[in-house]
């Protein structure tokens, strides 16, 4: 695992934040050093995950697309298999854990494609706990279904309308929160990125990840894989992908980003590559951000919410300066194109966001060799993505049956308000 | 200049620079003066201002439309610093905006276009500690942030540096919301009047003439910074000048 030197990667990192979220941080900070050497703590977590969320989640090998492709043979990580439907309920399990040991009784987080805002609201139900999760009032009508459940599950949903309403304005918004409620709540960052130790924490319990890939690669290859590719938005996937491997120099580790339309500014979310991000301290850290020459951070785009993020984590930032991690990105229709190939090919329906790994992973594998072995962590399932696919693969009956079904809703609404 | 110890309190207003316009920040500035204020901060906007309520987001939000900038706040100040000698003002900005301009580079062009002292939220006092000799040489004050739950060894180390004043946060939370000023408020200020000398400004949630009244006696500035925003931003600058000027008559303070 990688350590930060006082909660600093190379130059990225560190913690800066109005003064009223440190003692916080810093009592964050010091149960984490406590707990993260402890078998026992470890296992707790792990164990939890096994019961609650299905781990350990199975490597599939891609055997009929592989073949197709004709290069190294692709092995997918199914993160998409977790309860959930994503990653993102490892580091929310794992947080729950060290609330627990808080006695807080009230979490927050922000959420881009809601994955993360699911799965805490999935969290806080399961412990009785309170929760609120803040999401970019664009996000939300990009990620409704995710936005039903967390309101089902009895989280309140809180749209942020400032800026640009997407993840970057709902970290804004949770932090502010947190400003207010530091002594009751506990803020569950979701992504790799902001405060130490949130970097480190988030990154250590996704870790789980990449110790189970390879364990599992050993046994089923018989050996390391060549190659291990993830998407990239804020990292915590990735992070969780790599970190196993960091001290296996024969194992390439890349991260995709999101291409977007153009690699014009405002039409992508890529941090790492050159011309792209500089670096910058907002939102509580130091990393690459994307931003204008006044220091303004930017706009971004990509087909996937989940990816839309103006940063990315410190240790990302870090290792692909050192050369450990290599950048890549995936254009919008590139991701659309890897999402139809999987889906026909395999009969495995990926998020959008993962979907950008594929992409990546597919045209590296390519030029590899069919005794190479190449694992593409699919960090979550895509039948969330439902409106966004519709909309990638314009089809008549679907606005149709759109049509209809609110027809049906709005009629069952009326008759409840006249029975009211 | 800053007050001294135990001087009456007087009130710090603001400035969003680019906020309502460029052309109108010069305007409300000598309303302010005006109306007796001599402490104005000058804000950079930014993209994400974490530590701000929704007033002063959506005051950044439009600044930053309206061409709000580095540049243009140390030219601002250039201009209303040599208009209004009997005023200091005092740069307020998040780290980015800043950090990007370059640091040191920022502090010499800050001080020579007449800033007094800096307001940077996101920058704690650990970040401030190497550049202090370069700081006092310029004679430009970090006004450092304490608030509710910074514990006493943290209070002492913000005091080591602080200069000029300590911006005592009053409450938990963030710009733009009333405060109480209640007996737990009278024993955090005691607490930290423990650790400095320094005059003590406090911010956040100071909205009335009743909120300078209870301060009155208890500290030497008084941050009305949200609400006057709010003037601005509903009846126009020089409404809010006046405004200003009732208020701090029905606060005794002038």
């Amino acid at each position: 695992m990688i350590r930060s030197e006082n909660g600093y990667f190379g130059e990225f990192g560190g913690r800066y934040v109005p003064e009223i979220l440190l003692p916080a941080l810093t009592e964050l900070e010091n149960m984490f050093n406590e707990l993260r050497d402890d078998p026992t703590f470890w296992q707790e977590y792990v164990s939890l995950c096994q019961e609650f969320s299905g781990r350990p989640t199975p490597l599939t090998p891609l055997r009929r697309l592989s073949q197709e492709l004709g290069g190294a043979q692709i092995w997918l990580k199914r993160e998409d298999l977790n309860h959930s439907g994503a990653h993102k309920v490892n580091n929310a399990l794992g947080q729950g854990l060290l609330v627990k040991r808080m006695g807080k009784k009230r979490i927050i987080a922000e959420t881009g494609a809601g994955q993360h805002g699911l799965a805490t609201a999935i969290v806080a139900a399961r412990m009785g706990l309170q929760a609120t999760i803040y999401m970019g009032a664009d996000d939300i009508e990009r990620q409704y279904s995710n936005v039903f459940w967390m309101r089902q599950l009895g989280a309140e949903v809180v749209g942020v309308e400032t800026g640009a309403r997407t993840l970057k304005e709902a970290l804004d918004e949770a932090l502010r929160d947190w400003a207010a409620t530091v002594e009751t709540t506990h803020y569950v960052l979701g992504t790799a990125c902001g405060p130490a130790p949130f970097p480190e924490l988030v990154t250590y319990f996704q870790s789980v990840i990449s110790q189970e890939m390879r364990e599992q690669a050993l046994k089923q290859i018989g050996r390391l894989p060549d190659e291990v590719v993830a998407c990239v938005g804020g990292g915590s996937n990735a992070l969780g992908a790599f970190s196993a491997f960091f001290d296996d120099k024969d194992v390439a580790l890349v991260g995709v980003e999101a291409g977007g339309i153009s690699f014009e500014k405002g039409e992508h979310s890529i941090r790492m590559l050159p011309d792209t991000a500089e670096p910058g301290i907002a939102q509580g850290y130091k990393t690459l951000f994307l931003q204008d020459e006044d220091g303004q951070l930017g706009d971004t785009h990509s087909i996937a919410a989940g990816l839309d993020y103006v940063g990315v984590s410190p240790i990302l930032a870090h290792l692909s300066q050192t050369g450990r991690v290599i950048p890549e990105s995936a254009t919008d229709k590139e991701v659309t194109d890897a999402f139809s190939l999987l889906m026909k090919t395999e009969g495995i329906i990926p998020a959008l966001e993962s979907s950008h790994a594929l992409a990546g992973g597919f045209k590296r594998a390519k030029s590899m060799r069919p005794d190479q072995h190449l694992v593409i962590n699919l960090s979550g399932r895509g039948d969330k993505d439902i409106f966004n696919i519709a909309r990638a693969f314009p089809q008549p009956e679907w606005p149709e049956f759109l049509k209809r079904e609110a027809a049906r809703c709005q009629k069952q609404v009326d008759a409840a308000k006249e029975s009211n | 200049m800053f007050p001294k110890q135990n001087d009456r309190l007087q009130v710090m207003s603001h400035a969003v620079v680019g906020f309502p316009t460029l052309d109108e920040n010069e305007k409300a500035i000598a309303g302010l003066v005006a109306s007796g204020v001599n402490l104005i901060e000058l804000q950079v906007p930014f993209s994400d201002p974490v530590a701000d309520g929704h007033t002063l987001v959506n005051a950044c939000y439009h600044a930053l439309k309206n061409g709000g900038s580095v540049r243009a706040t140390l030219d601002l100040c250039a201009k209303v610093s040599k208009q209004h000698p009997d005023a200091s003002f005092i740069l307020m900005s998040y780290l980015n905006p800043l950090y990007r301009y370059g640091l040191e580079r920022l502090f010499r062009d800050a001080a020579a276009a007449g800033f007094k002292g800096m307001i940077i939220p996101d920058m704690p006092v650990e970040q401030f500690e190497p550049h202090m000799p370069l700081l006092d040489e310029l004679g430009l004050a970090p006004i450092l942030m304490v608030t509710p739950n910074t514990p006493d060894e943290r209070v002492a180390r913000i005091a080591q540096s602080a200069r000029g004043m300590v911006y005592v946060v009053s409450r938990m939370g963030v710009t733009g919301k009333q405060t109480h000023w209640d007996d737990d408020f009278r024993a955090y200020v005691a607490r930290i009047r423990r650790y400095t000398d320094l005059p003590l400004a406090i911010g956040f949630g100071i909205r009335s003439a009743d909120d300078l009244k209870a301060l009155t006696g208890t500290a030497e500035v008084a941050a009305f910074c949200s609400k006057y925003i709010e003037w601005q931003r509903d009846d126009g600058s020089e409404v809010a000048a006046q405004k200003m000027k009732t208020l701090l008559t029905e606060a005794e303070l002038v």
